[in-house]
């Protein structure tokens, strides 16, 4: 019994070194995302606390060799849509937004700063703000975005490219609040 | 993708850097944006736009504490063992329909009958007096019995003031200190240069002692800064049993492990705890003053000895280190190895 208790105590300690060695370096990634979708510093450090609770519980199920962040975003995108009674991600009054932006392709600013950048971020509903963290900050590819989010390829598509002419939109009212020049 | 205009490359340069594209429209972006220079000044724009927005969000971070009590919570649970078996080769079938196959379903059903009983031990056990705290899911509220198991014992908090009288009595008006011995090092590591990791807490206050002291069942790191006539000690024990109020010592929760306070005959005591050391401000000022000081001047020890504790912390599990030394010897007898 007690070589049985060693062994089972070796694994687990052997798993969860494994474990910490390979996930733990991206806590402050899902943080990001989780800061996005809570909107609260303290709530989105519980959904990554609870993100790796069940990452761990379940890391017999992760396959070696495929991609352990993209698994685990999914895992976080899990929990909060669980929390959230499965209401996953809906455009929510921003409709008429779009259809105002949607028919012009603002220019990109040439000269911007980081807070600049975060305030129009900000700006965003988190359907289209959370899209485009995944895909131009952490860069994830747009199929393990869908899988992560549970939404079809073609939406997160549409919504990183509304997204995105909605961020340079923001942007653009910034830079011209600003003084700078916006290149035609 | 057959032709490639101002249009056409606006609508995919994004996709482009995420390298979403396939290689024939890379190859048509590039050729456009070398003729066209509007394309290319939108080009570089973005890039920009993209690369302020990876610096912008990588300044999110995870707070320390939040980290260390991930980190003590995914201990916790692996040290209940609480982890899901690990699939064997020949497990693909899976496990429900492995309960059908009848020569796996009685000892299934003894396994489950047998893990119904344990469940209402260890259900007793919770309910016994003096157990250890288990881990706290984040979401629960703590009991009593839970924050009361972190309380500093009143012995800790006599030792503490004792050893503040005693070492203040040699400091004299004109005491200064070179920082803490080498001789630290035996006795705990972490508080090597403990006097330079407090420098950052102890602004405007001097240096006039840092030692080793205590007796065989209690020793100290301990620092005396003298501030407007006043000297204040801040000390660095092992949160041993003699330390905690019920005499064993919890599981760290970080988040339930508040500063304490304690009064000892004119002197007051604030206290900080990490999973292995206690860390305490004594001084004669007024409550609420030792209590401001005990934040600034802790604070950065504790920050620093819970970091040198998570690092340590895994492969310092005496369990594991035991009951691996016991499998070394069994193999060992059996002339075999690890695998």
């Amino acid at each position: 019994m007690i070589e049985d208790s060693a062994q089972n105590q070796l694994q687990r300690l052997q798993r969860l070194q494994a474990f910490e060695t390979e996930a733990l370096g991206f806590t402050s990634q899902l943080y990001r995302v989780a800061l996005r979708l809570c909107r609260d510093k303290a709530k989105a450090e519980d959904l990554v606390q609870e993100t790796y609770l069940q990452a761990w519980r379940s890391f017999h199920r992760f396959v070696q060799g495929t991609n352990l962040r993209a698994w685990l975003y999914k895992i976080m995108f899990n929990v909060y849509y669980s929390g959230q009674r499965r209401e996953k991600l809906q455009f929510v009054g921003t409709e008429e937004t779009i259809a105002e932006t949607i028919a012009y392709d603002p220019p990109t600013p040439q000269q911007l700063t980081d807070e600049e950048v975060l305030a129009a971020l900000e700006q965003l509903p988190k359907d289209f703000q959370v899209p485009i963290l995944l895909a131009d900050v952490e860069e994830l590819s747009y199929r393990e975005i869908a899988d992560a989010m549970g939404i079809p390829i073609g939406t997160v598509m549409s919504r990183l490219h509304r997204g995105r002419k909605l961020l340079r939109t923001e942007l653009t009212g910034y830079a011209r609040n600003a003084g700078y020049t916006i290149s035609k | 993708m057959q032709k490639m205009d101002c249009h056409n490359f606006k609508e995919v340069l994004d996709s482009y850097f995420c390298e979403e594209l396939t290689v024939e429209t890379n190859h048509l972006i590039l050729h456009h944006a070398e003729r066209c220079p509007p394309c290319r000044s939108e080009m570089a724009s973005r890039r920009n736009l993209r690369l302020a927005l990876q610096r912008a969000c990588a300044q999110d971070q995870m707070s320390d504490d939040a980290c260390e009590r991930l980190r003590t919570l995914l201990r916790a649970e692996a040290k209940a063992g609480y982890v899901a078996k690990v699939k064997s080769a020949g497990s693909r079938r899976g496990w429900w329909a492995a309960f059908f196959d009848l020569k796996l379903a009685l000892p299934m059903m003894a396994g489950v009958a047998a893990l119904l009983v344990a469940a209402i031990g260890v259900a007793t056990y919770m309910q016994s007096p003096g157990r250890l705290p288990i881990p706290l899911d984040p979401a629960e509220t703590p009991s009593a019995g839970q924050v009361a198991a972190l309380h500093l014992s009143n012995a800790l908090m006599t030792e503490a003031a004792s050893g503040h009288r005693k070492c203040a009595s040699h400091v004299k008006s004109d005491s200064t200190s070179q920082g803490m011995p080498d001789e630290v090092n035996d006795l705990d590591p972490a508080c090597v240069d403990l006097d330079k990791i407090a420098a950052e807490g102890a602004q405007g206050l001097q240096l006039c002692l840092a030692h080793v002291c205590g007796d065989p069942d209690r020793h100290f790191a301990h620092l005396i800064y003298r501030h407007e006539g006043q000297l204040i000690s801040l000390l660095v024990t092992p949160r041993d049993g003699r330390a905690m109020q019920t005499g064993q010592v919890p599981i760290f929760v970080a988040r339930l492990a508040e500063l304490q306070e304690s009064q000892q005959t004119e002197l007051n005591l604030n206290a900080y705890q990490t999973e292995k050391r206690v860390i305490l401000v004594v001084s004669a000022l007024p409550k609420s003053e030792n209590e401001k000081l005990a934040h600034t001047l802790a604070l950065p020890v504790v920050k620093h000895i819970r970091r040198i504790e998570n690092q340590a912390a895994l492969l310092k599990w005496p369990e594991f280190d035991r009951n691996f030394a016991e499998i070394e010897l069994l193999s060992t007898a059996r002339g075999g190895g690890l695998r």
